[in-house]
């Protein structure tokens, strides 16, 4: 037979291209059981006509005198034509069209032609129904369904999917959202699903022409999920993906995007160098790949790549006061943190993608993960305002418990005593010149201002259906605690336009975020003066407001150091920042399904900064030796990038298949240059470098970094069940030596929703959803600075060259066989929904990263001429980690929700194997089988109890009060966490939205019991120094108060030693926020749609047992988090 | 067919589109990933294919030995030995650790002591670079190659030379090999001492007699830049330390004799630039810092009316300063005081300019024409050349307006000698450690000066201690730390 072979022979995964016909007939050959042929007549089938005359005649015998008269032969099913009544006709000669209506139509049935076969079918809808249109093509009788799928903002939905459920067909929506469906089948199901959106199944009823409303997804599985060059969800997603909310973000009252992140993302770790503004901050996602490379992740914002560390400005110099981002030996970087740049208002989403399956399509770049950063979009609509202002305080949360001023004096005398010293000695100012009755607490002083927040936010946003707008802009200003005007203030503006063609076969989008950041600072951090100054030490300033020097008899002044703790604030730190980042993509549909983008990206990350040195706060008596000098950095970081790639999204089969094709090529400039300025003629001219007598260039950088890549990605969903992912990355970079350039990377994926298996779905009832995911890749690292492999002399500037002539110096030894570093990702997860609509969802995930090649910093001894070199060395880091979270919709009725979030990260570190540690130069530093951040300490044995000195175990076991280092470093400190993680509730009443967020993190730290220098000397020290040994015999922590330095060796080794470590482990309340929300006619008629008050809480609370100022930073040097507490209010205008 | 049609038409699509791009990123790829050297460097090969690149190589040498002071000027050999010995009092006020443990003499390795052995290797990595270009190098006009070559060679003897003296038997590095310099283990200090001896005999034989400016091609009445006559004097001294008396004397003798390009200046003009008349001078560096265009020493050393301070930490230690004889133009004019409180500090004054942004008038002195008068008269006195020696001691004593030495027996002018070194080289570059030890005498005059100075000593202290024992596994501590 003709009709069964054709339906026979084709393979089904190219069904979806067979003509309908031709399918409809495969159909029919499964279901009719029985087939009539007949022989075949010359006529066509428009010009025959029949007679035919009877009574009460079964239509079969109708069919056989057709049959007879025609030639051409009728094709049904048996069963089908039971039902049929008998019927009484009598034509004579009509078309045969006519008198098959007649029999037929009336009963239900339809037909249609093919060759020589008239198929006997049952009508697809009810002869009443319009929604179906009845079209007489040619010959071919065809049923067709029309609709339209668009979003709540009317939006039209381009490449949704509708599946027509029980024929397992599956079309795609074109630019406009719109759909055809041939022969749809009468009471079908369709169901309609778009990424972000929620599922919508409907009977297609009798509309001619179905428009199709889908709201976005109202629960985490279905949410839209950013990823490399595309979008999932984590119910489709086969790799590990976290996803942090731009309202999340906004909820808190930062500068850095980055502090939204902690506690809300499992496997991420995050650090702040310090509680002041434009601080440095470390992102360390799923654990430290790399031992001296850099563990920065991939940043990418709206698909452009962005820098994840400020370059490098004057070493060592005062500049710090804004802290490192835990940059690495080999990728220096300078301080503060290039994400601090970028406006948190400006934030739709940040999706952080972890595991190889979601990362390794980023190739050399994304061994330490990738977060991407999504920015707002215009919506459709008339141009809506909304407008956020926001207005808080903020001080330090914590304060150490030093000695009292009694306690101060003490502890000097016996020091001075215990060394047999005298008190009278001319140098002891705080005792001697110094008024001992004065008490001042510093921390109250130096530290205990009100630094003030306001942020000031607005947009407009709307369009057409054809092109939408948005277009912010931020005012942003936080002052600081420390005494003098400082405040880091800046202007944001952002802008995005999306557009179509009237087709809509070409889009366009364009944004573009501007940031000016002008950060004051006191050169320094105060925060280890306030903890050091000796309680009696004199007030700061003169009676006039003038800094007062206390000079002693001969002019010279007394305070340490011969400088004023504020003498800091007369030399200003200033940071002037601009941050441009442009970013187009164009776009064009070639076919449904098939699209051509490219995308072009442009950052400009450009920094000036000026130090400016005083004579004035230098003490008088040492200006005339002194010069005025200033430092001034100008440095800018360019990245260009072009992403032109190819996506097909088609259904082969049961399934939609996905592929990606793309390549990269991409630039960095990074320029930037040190100038000093020194011998000014005034104080008032320092910001001015022409009127400098000498200026000499400190530095410079000038670097070209290039990437180039091919990439590609294929993705397979079969019947929504089993997915499977495979990605590819061809990679070249410049950082590399000419041998070493390319490499390939690549990861597959693949998850498996269990609970949408038939046996599943009815056994287990309390289960809603269930995937199992695993993923394995390779991807590299990259972080290890320009131009490392070529052997350098640099210019080494200075201010009177040696004969007139420039000197070059050695920069440093090179490596030409630099290599990237490689980390092997396996991950498997689980993620399971349960109850209605996935009320609570579970995820788990176990990782295990392997990083081999290592870019080592070969440590060298200097006899060398240089302490380290860059090389790939073949030590094997494993990271190990199990992330687990939880959503879940407590409680959600009509007036009162509760949303619950809990994650946990338990993470581990280890060198898995370093050939010949024990004769390297890292033989001091690693153990195998330990986490590669371990301390090797010295293993403290108390005070000797006879001397009222610190003593150690030497590594052959002797008590000695000075190990050698290198060789008795023999106690491991690990300070790496042993969980971290974050708890957070939401709960909405009626008008009321409470936010709440904890933080928790297990660890053990460096803490402060021991002083930040020698108990005994001019400092002042906490209370815990008062135990100390005083008496032969005793048994205390703390050696005995020492003032001639004598001691100093003893302490420093004590202060590095396992002695030192303690629980640092803390809980915070890192997020509070509470929002009203105001609703009424007045409201509406005010054109006010969205109009609420809310207060917001930022580091309210910390539980710790720890030893210091501050679990997180664990410095003594740096500023703590700032408790922020800040009102605002927000409406929306139409 | 129409679905064939269908397919070939997306196949034909895709195809192209793959096609263009394939093309795109193959023709690329290599180009797209190659970037220029940096602007801000050159590469090592380049620098000694230019005469002016190589001239600043080397003068980078110099350039930074003066820009980080820690070596011959600021807190570099002459504040450390002088700590350690028994040149300076440190200020009661100091509570910087490093200083206390070099002043006690209590090095630790975690708190100082391996500063120079730091400062010097990393010298030698250029040196050595330059030497292994320079040889090889065949575009380089021959006469700055050679004299290049000799600077280079001159100055790794120097570092070689103080390296030893600090620290004892050193690992000897000669190339810019990482990976075998890496598993160096230390020499004798007569392998070390060999090493500097034919360095400078080849520099004798490759440097300029000439004092040249910076083109190497034109002479200087500046003498910054060592010269054969340097490397003889150097050569003088390490032969003098390896106790090879008549190499020492001959050395010394040829310098002498040179008595047109060098003669004893005035006590007080014997610290001054060579070009303003200074013929004293056998080699000097130039000060390269902002706003002390004159020599970092001053402003060390020099205790301003507000008395020491972390800034001026050190001043002359009464054992010093007892053992001037009466009447010593040296204690008028290389010393000066300043009275904070009715105690009177005394304080280094050979050089004497400390104040910001003056003309330019003093270098930093390195080697200078008395101590081969004081090397030769050793080396005879060794010899028992008596009066030879004599004559030699009298030069210096009657400079400084004292009469002649009364020691006659080779005993007695031995110990002349060394008092005499130790008054006319006081806060300069160390002599006073470096004498102590090569005369066996540390002991007997450490002994008594360390508990002076609140510490005790053990012999031990008379090297101090390496910091690279942990990254190189075939290095061994010095005993005692």
């Amino acid at each position: 037979m003709e009709i069964s072979n054709l339906g026979k022979g084709l393979p089904c995964a190219v069904g979806k291209l067979l003509p309908q016909q031709v399918r409809r007939a495969m159909k029919l050959t499964a279901i009719l059981l029985t087939v009539v042929c007949v022989n075949v007549s010359a006529h066509s089938f428009e010009q025959q006509t029949v007679s035919f005359s009877g009574k009460d005649v079964p239509l079969t015998a109708v069919f056989k005198s057709i049959e007879k008269q025609t030639g051409f032969s009728f094709f049904f099913n048996y069963s089908l034509l039971s039902n049929s009544k008998p019927v009484t006709i009598n034509v004579h000669s009509v078309k045969l069209e006519v008198l098959l209506d007649l029999i037929l139509k009336v009963q239900g049935f339809d037909y249609y032609q093919n060759g020589k076969t008239i198929f006997v079918i049952k009508m697809a809808h009810s002869t009443s129904g319009d929604s179906l249109i009845g079209l007489k093509k040619g010959n071919i009788f065809l049923n067709v369904l029309k609709g339209v799928v668009v979003n709540s903002q009317d939006e039209p939905l381009a490449g949704a999917t509708i599946e027509v459920v029980k024929e397992g067909k599956n079309i795609l929506t074109d630019a406009f959202g719109k759909f055809e469906i041939k022969n749809a089948p009468q009471g079908a199901t369709l169901k309609i699903t778009y990424l972000g959106y929620q599922p919508k199944v409907i009977e297609v009823d009798e509309n001619e022409s179905i428009r199709i409303v889908l709201e976005l997804a109202d629960n985490k599985l279905d949410e839209a999920e950013v990823i490399a060059y595309g979008s999932t969800t984590q119910r489709f997603s086969t790799g590990n993906i976290t996803t942090v909310k731009g309202e999340d973000i906004a909820r808190q009252p930062i500068q850095n995007p980055l502090l939204a992140l902690e506690g809300r993302v499992p496997g991420l770790f995050i650090t702040q160098a310090s509680g002041i503004a434009g601080t440095g901050v470390t992102v360390r996602l799923e654990g430290q790949n790399s031992i001296s490379a850099g563990n920065d992740p991939l940043y990418i914002i709206d698909g452009v790549p962005y820098p994840s560390q400020m370059l490098p400005t004057t070493t060592g110099g005062p500049l710090d006061v804004l802290g490192s981002s835990g940059a690495s030996a080999r990728q220096p970087g300078g301080n503060g943190n290039p994400l601090g740049f970028i406006n948190p208002a400006d934030i739709e989403s940040v999706n952080i993608l972890k595991d190889a399956d979601a990362t390794a399509i980023y190739g050399s770049r994304a061994a330490n993960g990738a977060i991407l950063i999504t920015t707002k979009k215009g919506k459709m609509g008339p141009a809506k305002v909304s407008l956020n202002v926001q207005q808080g305080e903020g001080a330090i949360s914590r304060r150490l418990n030093l000695l009292s001023l009694r306690q101060y004096l003490d502890m000097r005398y016996e020091g001075i005593s215990n060394d047999g010293l005298s008190i009278t000695s001319s140098t002891n100012y705080d005792l001697r010149v110094w008024d001992t009755t004065r008490n001042t607490n510093w921390q109250r002083v130096l530290l205990g201002g009100t630094a003030r927040y306001t942020n000031i936010y607005s947009d407009v946003s709307g369009g057409n259906n054809t092109m939408q707008y948005l277009v912010g802009a931020t005012f942003n200003r936080n002052s600081s605690v420390f005494p003098g005007n400082f405040a880091d203030q800046r202007i944001g503006l952002h802008f995005t336009v999306n557009s179509f063609s009237e087709n809509r076969k070409f889009r366009l989008q364009l944004s573009g975020n501007y940031l000016d950041d002008d950060n004051r600072l006191p050169g320094h951090d105060l925060t280890s003066v306030a903890l050091t100054t000796p309680p009696d030490a004199p007030s700061l300033y003169n009676p006039g407001g003038s800094l007062n020097w206390a000079p002693n008899s001969s002019g010279s002044s007394t305070w340490f150091g011969g400088s004023n703790p504020v003498a800091f604030t007369l030399a200003p730190y200033e940071n002037h920042t601009r941050n441009l980042l442009g970013n187009l993509i164009l776009g064009y549909k070639i076919l449904p399904g098939l699209e051509l983008t490219s995308s072009f990206g442009y950052t400009n990350l450009g920094t000036n900064e000026s130090q400016l040195n005083p004579l004035i706060a230098i003490q008088p008596a040492s200006r005339p030796f002194a010069l005025s000098s200033a430092n001034y950095t100008n440095s800018a970081i360019n990245t260009w990038i072009i992403e032109p790639q190819i996506n097909y999204d088609v259904f082969i089969g049961k399934g939609k298949l996905n592929l990606l094709l793309g390549s990269t090529i991409q630039q960095n400039h990074s320029n930037g240059y040190v100038l000093t300025g020194s011998g000014f003629s005034s104080d008032a001219l320092l910001s001015d470098i022409h009127s400098a007598a000498t200026i000499v260039s400190n530095s410079s950088v000038a670097s070209v970094y290039k990437y180039d890549a091919l990439f590609g990605r294929i993705g397979y969903r079969l019947m929504d069940r089993y997915l499977v992912d495979v990605t590819a990355r061809r990679d070249g970079s410049s950082r590399f030596g000419s041998q070493n350039q390319f490499h390939n990377f690549g990861a597959i994926g693949a998850a498996w929703i269990f609970s949408e298996e038939h046996f599943f779905k009815h056994s287990v009832r309390f289960l809603s959803f269930g995937k199992i995911h695993g993923s394995y890749g390779i991807t590299g690292n990259d972080q290890i600075g320009d131009y490392q492999y070529l052997n350098l002399y640099n210019t080494s500037a200075v201010p009177v060259p040696y004969q007139g002539i420039s000197a070059l110096t050695t920069a440093g030894l090179p490596n030409p066989y630099l290599q990237w570093e490689t980390t092997k990702k396996s991950e498997i997860g689980i993620d399971l929904g349960l109850g209605a609509n996935s009320r609570i969802l579970l995820s788990v995930n176990y990782v295990v990263n392997h990083s081999s090649n290592e870019l080592l910093t070969y440590k060298l001894p200097i006899i060398t001429g240089f302490t380290a070199i860059t090389e790939n060395f073949p030590a094997t880091i494993e990271n190990t980690g199990v992330e687990i979270n939880v959503n879940c919709i407590d409680i959600k009725n009509k007036d009162f929700f509760w949303k619950t979030n809990v994650n946990l990260t338990l993470p581990n570190n280890k060198l898995v194997s370093f050939p010949n540690l024990k004769i390297s130069s890292y033989a001091n530093s690693l153990v195998i089988g330990k986490p590669i951040t371990i301390l090797k300490v010295y293993h403290s044995l108390g005070v000797d109890p006879t001397k009222g000195e610190y003593v150690f175990e030497s590594s052959h076991g002797v008590t000695t009060s000075s190990p050698s280092p290198g060789v008795d470093q023999i106690a491991i400190v690990n300070t790496l966490p042993k969980y971290y993680g974050g708890f957070s509730n939401s709960f909405g009443y009626k008008h009321f939205q409470l936010d709440i967020l904890f933080q928790f993190v297990k660890q053990i730290g460096a803490g402060y019991h021991f002083g930040a220098q020698v108990p005994g000397e001019r400092f002042n020290q906490p209370k815990s120094v008062l135990g100390r040994w005083t008496s032969l015999g005793q048994l205390t922590a703390i050696q005995r108060y020492n003032s001639s330095g004598s001691l100093a060796s003893s302490w420093i080794y004590e202060v590095s030693s396992d002695a030192n470590y303690s629980d640092a482990s803390f809980i915070r309340l890192k997020n509070l926020s509470l929002s009203y929300q105001f609703v009424g006619s007045a409201f509406i008629r005010a054109h006010l749609d969205d109009f609420q008050i809310y207060v917001q809480g930022e580091n309210l609370l910390t539980f710790t047992k720890y030893l210091g100022m501050d679990p997180e930073t664990q410095s003594t040097a740096a500023l703590p988090p700032l408790r922020m507490l800040t009102l605002g209010l927000k409406a929306g205008i139409k | 067919m129409k679905k064939n049609t269908l397919i070939y038409k997306n196949w034909k699509v895709t195809h192209r589109t793959l096609l263009v791009l394939a093309i795109f990123i193959i023709s690329g790829c290599k180009k797209l990933v190659n970037v220029p050297p940096p602007t801000t460097g050159l590469a090592s090969g380049s620098v000694y294919e230019n005469d002016q690149a190589a001239i600043s190589a080397v003068t980078g040498i110099y350039t930074r030995i003066m820009n980080s002071p820690n070596f011959v000027s600021g807190q570099g050999v002459t504040f450390f030995c002088g700590l350690s010995a028994d040149e300076f009092t440190l200020w009661n006020g100091i509570t910087n650790n490093a200083e206390i443990a070099y002043y006690t003499n209590n090095l630790a390795v975690n708190i100082a002591g391996s500063e120079l052995w730091n400062a010097l290797y990393p010298y030698i990595f250029q040196c050595n670079d330059a030497i292994t270009y320079l040889n090889n190098s065949t575009s380089l006009t021959p006469a700055i190659r050679v004299q290049l070559l000799g600077e280079a060679k001159f100055m790794r003897a120097l570092f070689y030379f103080y390296l030893t003296n600090l620290y004892g038997p050193l690992p000897l590095v000669l190339t810019t090999n990482y990976t075998s310099n890496a598993l160096l283990s230390r020499e004798p200090q007569t392998t070390i001492y060999q090493q500097i001896i034919s360095d400078l005999h080849d520099a004798e034989n490759l440097l300029s007699p000439q004092y040249l400016d910076g083109t190497l091609l034109v002479t200087s009445n500046d003498r910054v830049r060592p010269t054969k006559w340097a490397a003889m004097a150097l050569l003088a001294r390490a032969y003098l330390y390896s106790d090879d008396w008549g190499n020492a004397e001959n050395l010394a003798d040829s310098v002498i004799n040179n008595s047109t390009l060098f003669k004893l200046s005035s006590l007080k003009n014997a610290f001054l630039r060579a070009s303003l008349g200074n013929l004293e001078a056998i080699w000097q560096m130039q000060p390269v810092t902002t706003g002390q265009t004159n020599t970092q020493d001053a402003p060390l050393y020099i205790i301003t009316s507000t008395g020491p301070s972390i800034a001026q930490p050190v001043y002359l230690s009464n054992s010093l300063l007892q053992s001037f004889e009466p009447n010593d133009g040296r204690r008028l004019v290389w010393v000066d005081s300043v009275v904070i409180s009715g105690k009177v500090f005394y304080y280094p004054y050979k050089y004497k300019i400390n104040t910001l942004n003056s003309p330019v008038t003093e270098h930093q002195m390195i080697l200078r024409l008395a101590e081969l008068f004081l090397i030769r008269a050793e080396a005879r006195a060794q010899q028992g050349d008596i009066s030879g020696a004599q004559t030699d001691l009298n030069v210096i004593r009657s400079r400084a307006g004292l009469p002649n030495t009364t020691a006659n027996s080779q005993t007695d002018l031995l110990s002349a000698i060394m008092r005499e070194r130790r008054i006319e080289f006081f806060a300069e570059l160390g002599n006073r450690w470096l004498d102590l030890k090569r005369t066996n005498s540390v002991d007997s005059v450490m002994s008594p000066a360390c508990i002076v100075k609140g510490g005790n000593w053990n012999t031990y202290q008379k090297l101090y201690p390496i910091g690279d024992v942990p990254t190189d596994p075939n290095l061994v501590q010095n005993s005692g730390y």
